[in-house]
């Protein structure tokens, strides 16, 4: 007893209760939803063993994130950078194959997905290097290094292939370097490379639905644009020109900036041209078929768009109260599919209904809150950095798992963490939020 | 207490205050799906689970005024196997082999619709359409086969068959475009059969019922998981006529034996306006629409929808001298008593024209009850045609009944306005002609049992009418559809009526109408021939009657195509009709010893 009341008084200050309670709630009720979810599956009780299985795992993981001074990953953030190629590497070589990509390590008790604990890694990891540069934090080369840090991490994650991945980490990495002081403009430049090699994406996907644009004027140049050497060189000069003639136009006005701008912005629209252009000629079909279902998603309801669909009628079909646990009829006969990982937020919009939603929401923002609120309590400025780039990952699967759902964001196969069926990934978030607690246990004091 | 003091520590709250922002969104676009998109939303949640086995309702039936149901419904039944699933190709040949000898199919056809049951699991139909002959016998093999599923449907049912079949119409799929035409609340489903003419397409509406149906819930495959409900269907409502099912049953039987079987008879109540009866010859079997899958097809499904009674139109031939007579009593100042010596033919000046017999000296009464062709030239001649042709505006010669029947012939009024108007000259032989109702005069058979009614009641012409009321079968509510509307009224002076009686009823009593001379009643009758250059001359046989010393109680009029004579063909028939009526003859009650 005497050992239970010294913890309970050293717990006291030394951790956050609400983002605890906040993290446990959510921790129940994806237990319960999971069950819920996958009761009409045939091989239900192994799910719900699982994640059973897991659910301690991951609490270990969170009281060894929590215990743990967080500065040691700041100390040996090169230990850690070697522990993520390591475990990528292994994957690659050790991994089993599963569903078109290598990213499962199949022990004999269970397997795991070691791209969900490398996505914190990372995290930690860009934090340290960012914390280690922060005299010149808002300079070119810092962006230029860190892009040269993740390279191989994301080209092993790449060679999985893990997409979805990718595409989860890079926001948050965003909004660490962001929130670390990177210059504006050169983020914005990221966001244009972004942007421009996601428009071309999206503009031919959306010339392969109407191939009759593509026919003749200025559809057809375009689309050539992917395919012909020629046009890709004219192309290259008219920008670079128009980038030229844009600096040009500002020293007759004499406004003087300095020419290195317009270069970057030069390069970076070319940048996100064959950056496109390599999306566009690596695209898997069912890439692209995501890609076309977001454009169009009702021009086919039995096809890809079919999942986007359903999802929605659960979840409009819940209406305020829901039907209740186990009773949801999109999600047991099977019409809502993937109902256990990515599109488990239907599950709780049909069965839970709005006040499920608003819960689940409501939830999510209150860790969001409790992030922020600790990253200002940071004793240092890696803790600082760390809470960002933790709030910037949470951030982006709440934003994706509900975007999806609402027809806003395209879908993509990323579960929604504590409430999606999902070891590797529980564990790993369990393992963050441990990792924020403790940079509040060595908060400073006031 | 921030250690972190730079210029970008306020970039994570920006952030904050962005996901909050966010969050925001996310709750309304929620609060948008989940609470005002919820019903549009629970709809299509609930069209996914369930599969839906119709069953037809029953169609309301359509009886006649004396309480026969011409149009009821019987059972049909179909097939199913509910989600059959990995049961065993020994078990299923085993099955297909019980049903097919049942249902006159070979049992591989049997078998390879239950091989696709057994694959997809889908609740599918093996047969459908089957009579309770079959379904009897298939009856007895549900217990031993789990899954198998009898559905029982409604399925119109005409019991005899052509009787009033131009009246009733037919009903049939609908096509496409019917069907995005239908009233959505109405919940019509592709294969529903609509009724395609008469009353069954324009009482539509209230003659479907609402369907039933196995409620099964199915998953994303279309599996049956299990039976939700079992709504029961709910009968269309029950439409009255004003027929008489006697009258309309001697009409069409008469007509189906006159000598050439092609014809129309139609009955008018004189006090209402009621249609008694309307016939036409040939008729149809509108039940070959809705046979039964397993029994054998009766041939071709082309029908003659051809209505002689409302669309053929004739020369009224000698029927019309009543309104030659009639316009000579109220304008010609006619000396009822004056005779006038038939010599078998009239000599007009240019033209000699021919009476049907010779008939000597003939008054009034002699002139009507054989028909004298010369006594009407000589009346004719004597007043104009003027009188005659204001006479038809009287009696709305020219234009419709107006009954509630698409494609009503308006027949043709003959006169010198009406040739004036058409820019042509009027000679002395149009003025005889026109007298004995030859010419380019054309009349349908309603419109004459229409022109009998209103003899009969002494002026009213009736816009027609034959559906009594509408019965619901599910409130017992009644709605009165047909009334009694009188479209003009023929002001004759009373004694030119009580004249134009007198030379009726001596017609059937001494003249060209005597077959239809009853015992116990007073009948007024007019025969005609119409001439017909083109074969054998048509007859016409109009008349209206009432118990002795009572007001007439039915009018009618009879056309027998090619019939040659009005008396021989059309007259029994007429005759059968009233005798059908008062319930006399053949058609007495039998009395018990």
């Amino acid at each position: 007893m005497a050992v239970w009341k010294a913890m309970q008084n050293s717990a006291r200050n030394r951790m956050d209760k609400v983002l605890l309670y906040a993290m446990i709630g959510l921790v129940i009720l994806g237990a319960l939803c999971i069950m819920s979810a996958v009761n009409s599956l045939s091989f239900s009780n192994a799910i719900v063993r699982t994640h059973l299985v897991a659910l301690p795992l991951g609490l270990l993981a969170f009281a060894f994130g929590w215990s743990f001074n967080y500065q040691i990953y700041d100390e040996q953030w090169k230990y850690l950078y070697g522990f993520i190629l390591v475990l990528l590497i292994g994957v690659l070589v050790f991994g089993s194959y599963q569903r078109g990509s290598r990213s499962w390590f199949v022990l004999p008790f269970f397997s795991m997905q070691p791209s969900e604990i490398c996505r914190v890694c990372t995290l930690l990891v860009v934090a340290a290097f960012l914390d280690r540069r922060r005299r010149e934090v808002d300079s070119v080369s810092t962006l230029f290094l860190t892009g040269v840090l993740l390279a191989p991490i994301f080209g092993l994650i790449m060679l999985q292939p893990d997409f979805s991945s990718v595409v989860v980490t890079l926001p948050a990495l965003f909004v660490l370097l962001y929130c670390a002081g990177a210059h504006i403009f050169y983020l914005s430049l990221a966001c244009v490379f972004g942007a421009v090699a996601g428009f071309f994406t999206i503009a031919w996907t959306y010339l392969y639905l109407h191939p009759e644009l593509a026919e003749h004027g200025l559809g057809f140049a375009f689309y050539q644009l992917a395919h012909n050497g020629w046009y890709m060189a004219g192309f290259t000069l008219l920008v670079a020109l128009l980038g030229y003639g844009t600096w040009w136009f500002f020293k007759q006005m004499r406004i003087l900036l300095p020419p290195v701008y317009f270069v970057l912005t030069t390069l970076v629209v070319l940048a996100g041209l064959f950056g496109g252009i390599f999306v566009e000629n690596q695209m898997k079909p069912h890439q692209r078929k995501r890609v076309e279902t977001f454009l169009a998603p009702t021009s086919d309801p039995q096809g890809a768009g079919y999942n986007v669909l359903q999802a929605q009628i659960a979840m409009g079909s819940g209406g305020v109260l829901g039907k209740g646990l186990f009773s949801g009829t999109q999600s047991r006969l099977g019409f809502v599919p993937e109902k256990h990982t990515d599109f488990i937020l239907a599950v709780v919009g049909e069965e839970l209904g709005l006040w499920g939603m608003c819960l689940v929401l409501g939830l999510y923002l209150l860790i969001l809150w409790r992030i922020v609120i600790i990253g200002y309590m940071a004793s240092d400025r890696y803790g600082f950095l760390v809470c960002c780039g933790i709030f910037g990952m949470f951030l982006t699967y709440m934003l994706v798992n509900f975007g999806m759902l609402l027809g806003i964001v395209p879908v993509a196969g990323i579960p929604l963490p504590f409430i999606s069926y999902g070891g590797s990934n529980l564990v790993a978030s369990l393992w963050a939020l441990g990792v924020v607690q403790s940079v509040y246990a060595r908060r400073i004091r006031a | 207490m921030t250690v972190v003091k730079d210029d970008f520590s306020q970039r994570l709250k920006i952030l904050w205050f962005l996901a909050l922002a966010v969050g925001a969104v996310i709750a309304l676009r929620l609060i948008d799906i989940q609470v005002f998109r919820h019903q549009n939303y629970v709809q299509l949640a609930e069209r996914n689970r369930t599969q839906i086995l119709y069953q037809t309702a029953p169609r309301g039936r359509i009886f006649t005024s004396d309480g026969v149901a011409i149009a009821s419904n019987s059972p049909s039944f179909s097939l199913y196997y509910l989600g059959a699933n990995n049961l065993g190709q020994e078990y299923i040949v085993r099955l297909a082999e019980d049903i097919a000898p049942h249902v006159h199919l070979s049992s591989s056809v049997v078998l390879s619709k239950l091989e696709e049951v057994n694959r997809t699991g889908k609740a599918t139909a093996l047969l459908e359409n089957l009579s309770v002959k079959s379904a009897a016998a298939l009856q007895e093999l549900l217990p031993y086969y789990p899954g198998l599923y009898l559905l029982e449907e409604a399925k119109r049912n005409y019991p005899y068959a052509t009787m009033a079949s131009h009246l009733l119409g037919y009903i049939g799929s609908m096509d496409d475009r019917e069907w995005k035409k239908r009233d959505p609340q109405a919940e019509y489903r592709l294969n529903s059969k609509v009724g395609k003419n008469g009353i069954e397409k324009k009482f539509e509406s209230q003659l479907k019922g609402k369907d039933g149906g196995v409620y099964l819930e199915v998953d994303y495959r279309g599996r049956v998981k299990r039976i939700i409900q079992d709504k029961k269907w709910v009968p269309g409502s029950d439409v009255y006529l004003t027929l008489n099912f006697a009258v309309q049953k001697a009409a069409q039987e008469a007509l189906k034996n006159s000598k050439t079987g092609r014809g129309a008879a139609v009955a008018i109540d004189p006090r209402n306006g009621a249609i008694l009866a309307l016939a036409s010859a040939p008729a149809y079997d509108p039940n070959i629409f809705v046979a039964y899958s397993d029994e054998e097809s009766t041939g071709s499904k082309k029908i003659n929808e051809y209505n002689l009674a409302i669309q053929g139109i004739y020369p009224p031939a000698s029927t019309f001298k009543i309104i030659t007579a009639a316009a000579a009593l109220e304008e010609g100042n006619l000396d009822i008593h004056h005779k006038i010596k038939c010599t078998g033919k009239y000599d007009s000046g240019p033209r000699i024209f021919k009476c049907w017999g010779t008939h000597g000296p003939v008054d009034f009464f002699d002139g009507m009850s054989n028909s004298c062709d010369v006594y009407f030239y000589a009346v004719a001649a004597g007043m104009g045609p003027a009188p005659i042709e204001r006479m038809q505006r009287k009696f709305m010669f020219g234009r419709p009944t107006g009954i509630d029947l698409p494609g009503e012939k308006a027949g043709n009024l003959y006169g010198p306005t009406r040739r004036a108007r058409n820019k042509t000259y009027w000679f002395v032989g149009d003025t005889l002609n026109l007298s004995i109702g030859q010419g380019e005069l054309l009349v349908t058979p309603i419109k004459l049992a229409q022109f009998a009614a209103a003899l009969a009641s002494r002026g009213n012409v009736y816009r027609p009418y034959y559906v009594d009321k509408i019965v619901s079968n599910q409130t017992g509510k009644e709605q009165q559809v047909g009334k009694t509307e009188i479209l003009q009224k023929a002001d004759l002076k009373p004694q030119t009526y009580d004249l134009l009686y007198q030379a009726l009823k001596h017609t059937v009593d001494n003249g060209t109408a005597r077959r239809a001379k009853i015992k116990g009643l007073d009948v007024y009758a007019k025969t005609g021939t119409a001439q017909n250059p083109h074969g054998e001359d048509h007859g016409w046989f109009m008349a209206f009657a009432g118990r002795e010393g009572e007001e007439p109680s039915i009018a009618l009029a009879v056309f027998v195509e090619f019939g040659e004579g009005g008396s021989s063909a059309a007259g029994p028939i007429a005759r059968e009709m009233l005798e059908a009526y008062f319930g006399l003859g053949a058609y007495a009650p039998k009395e018990e010893n």
